[in-house]
């Protein structure tokens, strides 16, 4: 947004500045007028069209004159205008009459500079000269000088002369394709045609002699065309005038030019530009424009009474954008100045402000979005940072637990080992009698097996309680079960401890979804702390372990034991970290079953019995079914 | 009457195998799961040996032995244990186990321990009965006769102990008579082995202090 007003303030301050310099300059200008035309008035120009108004050369020519004119004097000045129309009317009677009424139309507003555009104004004016215009300063333009001398105009009259410069052009078609080989230079049979003809010749001499030069003449339009079509691709073809062809038809060239480059199978080149947007490349030529600004200047100095000479419009080069890209040349090897015409504006071009304004906008969003990105991905990374180190502290947790039940569960184990031996040697004592009962051996070989495997599942359990999860093991299972291993687990240090544990079960299966193991180390850590609770002496120690589905739809695990209970001032702050009543506690043990509970969209809730003792709740969330 | 083992152990597949490996080895076997269960049957149990757990839901090894002091003294008590804890076995021996075993122990050392623990038992059975048979025979002594006695194992001569109780010598030998054959000592040195066993040799100081 910024940048958008600093933008705004330096046009508005360009256009101040200019204004300025306008008015500084304007009483200067009025001075040099007033001093050759009077004290008074401003300066009249007449301009003369030969044709109506709707003629293309009329409208860019003249406009750009009265654009000069008007901008050199601020406007001070009348400009006139009159179309001849002397194609429609070309009857000496129609010349007569309008030399006439405009000799009375500017009788009383005598003009002090004509301006005649094209040949057929210049003879106009020649002719009527006395009686529209006797001290007018006369500038013709619109032809070329040859033209002019063979007009025999009046030596006082200022021309401003168009000259076509083969060479140039030429010269444009050798910087456009670098590695053209062939040359074509095709002409007409009219006499223009063949003395244009010769003069190219003379001017492309030297230029020539780099290319395989055909100069193409006197052919019908039909043969030149088809032999166009077989023209080599690295071919530079140059294209005068053909007025008329072998065969005696006329042209207007710039149709003849068409015919041509239709078929042609190389780009085309010519000096003029009404032959832009007839299938030509491009060439070094005069444009209207660059006409009406010449002999603007030149009205101009004579209004100032300067000294002029005849001058000559200037050549630019000239290219059509869209024979470039159908020839895929590089508009990169244009000289400086070259006009392009036809050239799609890019969107750049044409809404530059617009454009800077959405590039701006769409790069500050897109900065907004990277930024937003890296955030995003910052955050991911610290999310799963935290949750391996979530999964660390639970994985400690979990061994904590299994080391403080080792003792339990070294006992569980030794149940069914000492069972094994006894029974394999009670198994060697009976095969060792006269006649062993092999009934009995083989019911003692039966109970081996089972007792290997309750051996077996012992560890599986531990085995549990020791593993490491370095991601998330998400499954569905049915709390209802896993309180029942965990309850296996808790037995014999619940023995050890004199502890009765005492479970009930919901009716239907308790499906949630979730890590097994960090839901069995909740109810681990609970039961633990549980068990603690209730000291060393005392009678009629009991947990219990009850699962039930709640009445808005989620599984609940109570357990409940018959300690000291919690005091009620702490009961808000025995799930925070480092929370401990006990000397050895490490006091994350509830702050861990919190944690995980709420890993898995649950929580965990503790409150006093009314007959004494905690009694702590753990909800999770039923995983949904899939057939519901 | 052959010796029965009585296995108490809430542990069922291990109790059964202990049962099978004794059973093979020549003994009888009795089976508990519970400490409950055995003082539900004690009445019957005279002669033999407990082999007892430790942890056991319920009544308890240690508590259990408590109980059996005073209504099976006498039957010997094995402990196998899970857990080798040091406290639990002090605890167990200073309250009059025989042994302390750590499961699983092997058929060697559990045979060794059950028999030498059988013996002893024996031994004090032997006892047990000597002495019952001398308290049930000074049970029948007469007041006199027992004052008598007491008198004689602090080594009183008759004319003392005829002094004593304000009687003539002469009635002092008749009871003495009388008493050696009631407790049937045929020397002076018997019947005051006997007192001693009976435990009344203390009684003798005190009367000599007083």
């Amino acid at each position: 947004m910024r940048m958008l007003c600093d933008w705004a303030r330096l046009q508005r301050w360009l256009t101040k500045v200019c204004s300025l310099c306008l008015l500084l300059l304007l009483p200067g200008l009025s001075t040099a007028v007033g001093q050759t035309i009077s004290e008074t008035r401003a300066p009249r120009i007449l301009v003369l069209y030969p044709y109506d108004e709707r003629i293309a050369a009329t409208t860019v020519a003249g406009e750009a004159v009265r654009k000069r004119l008007l901008d050199a004097t601020g406007g001070k000045i009348d400009l006139f205008s009159e179309f001849l129309d002397l194609s429609r009317f070309p009857e000496a009677e129609h010349v007569d009459r309008m030399g006439k009424f405009l000799a009375e139309k500017y009788a009383v507003r005598q003009p002090d500079v004509v301006i005649a555009l094209g040949e057929q104004s210049a003879n106009f004016i020649a002719k009527h000269r006395a009686s529209l215009a006797k001290d007018a300063r006369l500038v013709v333009a619109g032809f070329n000088r040859s033209t002019a001398l063979r007009m025999n105009l009046p030596a006082d009259v200022t021309g401003v002369f168009t000259e076509f410069n083969i060479l140039k052009t030429a010269e444009l078609a050798r910087r456009l394709q670098p590695d053209a080989r062939h040359l074509f230079v095709i002409g007409g049979s009219s006499e223009f045609d063949r003395w244009w003809l010769e003069a190219a010749k003379t001017d492309l001499t030297s230029f020539s002699k780099n290319y395989d030069t055909t100069y193409l003449e006197n052919l019908t339009i039909e043969e030149l065309a088809a032999r166009a079509a077989a023209f080599p691709r690295d071919s530079i073809v140059l294209m005068l005038t053909i007025f008329k062809d072998r065969s005696g038809r006329n042209f207007i060239p710039r149709d003849a030019v068409k015919q041509i480059a239709a078929n042609a199978n190389a780009p085309i080149y010519g000096p003029y530009p009404t032959y832009l947007d007839y299938g030509i490349v491009g060439g070094n030529v005069v444009t209207f424009e660059s006409l009406g600004t010449t002999v603007a200047e030149l009205a101009l100095d004579v209004l100032h009474g300067k000294p002029v000479e005849h001058a000559q419009a200037p050549l630019v080069d000239m290219v059509d954008a869209r024979q470039l890209k159908r020839w895929g040349l590089s508009d990169k090897y244009l000289p400086p100045g070259t006009v392009q015409m036809f050239r799609q504006p890019s969107l750049l071009e044409d809404h530059w402000i617009d454009v800077s304004v959405a590039v701006f906008v769409v790069a500050l969003q897109s900065v907004v979005i990277t930024i937003l990105l890296l955030e995003r991905r910052r955050r991911l990374k610290a999310e799963i940072q935290s949750r391996h180190r979530l999964l660390e502290v639970i994985h400690l947790n979990q061994s904590a637990t299994a080391g403080a039940l080792s003792a339990s569960i070294a006992h569980e184990l030794n149940q069914p080992l000492g069972a094994i031996r006894s029974n394999a040697e009670a198994a060697s004592i009976v095969l060792r009698s006269p006649f062993p009962d092999l009934k009995l051996i083989e019911q003692i070989l039966v109970d081996i097996r089972d007792d290997d495997q309750r051996a077996h599942d012992i560890i599986s359990r531990m085995r549990g309680l020791l593993k490491k999860r370095r991601e998330i093991d998400w499954q569905v299972f049915d709390l209802n079960e896993l309180t029942s291993t965990a309850i296996k687990i808790l037995q014999g240090e619940a023995v050890r401890r004199g502890i009765v544990v005492s479970s009930s079960r919901a009716e239907d299966p308790l499906p949630i979804r979730a890590d097994r193991l960090h839901v069995q180390q909740v109810i681990l850590n609970i039961a633990i702390n549980a068990m603690d609770s209730m000291g060393v002496a005392g009678t009629n120690k009991n947990i219990s372990l009850e699962t039930r589905l709640t009445k808005d739809a989620k599984a609940e695990l109570s357990i409940s034991d018959s300690g000291d209970g919690i005091p009620e001032d702490k009961l808000a702050t025995i799930f925070e970290p480092f929370y401990t009543t006990k000397a050895a506690g490490t006091g994350l043990g509830l702050s861990i079953a919190r944690t995980i509970a709420e890993t898995y969209g649950g929580r965990i809730l503790a409150s006093n019995r009314c007959g004494g003792g905690a009694v702590f709740r753990l909800v999770l969330p039923l995983a949904r079914s899939d057939h519901p | 009457m052959n010796p029965i083992i009585h296995i108490v152990d809430d542990d069922l597949s291990f109790r059964i195998a202990l049962g099978r490996l004794l059973s093979a080895s020549g003994y009888g076997v009795a089976l508990y799961a519970s400490g409950e269960e055995l003082l539900a049957r004690l009445p019957g149990i005279e002669h033999g040996c407990i082999l007892l757990d430790l942890d056991m839901p319920g009544l308890s090894g240690l508590a259990l032995q408590e109980k059996l002091s005073t209504m099976a003294p006498l039957l010997p008590i094995v402990f196998l244990t899970g857990h080798g804890d040091i406290k639990a076995g002090v605890q167990a021996m200073k309250a009059g186990a025989d042994d302390f075993l750590e499961k699983p122990a092997t058929a060697d050392i559990l045979l060794e321990t059950i028999d030498k623990s059988l013996r002893r038992a024996d031994i004090r059975q032997e006892e047990f009965a000597r002495t019952n048979a001398s308290r049930a025979r000074l049970s029948n002594l007469t007041p006199r006769e027992f004052e008598v006695l007491r008198l004689l194992v602090r080594g009183k001569l008759n004319k003392q102990i005829a002094h004593a109780l304000g009687t003539s010598e002469r009635t002092i030998k008749a009871h003495r008579h009388n008493l050696m054959e009631k407790i049937g000592a045929r020397s002076l040195a018997e019947a005051v082995s006997i007192a001693e066993r009976l435990g009344l040799v203390d009684l003798v100081e005190e009367g000599d202090a007083s």
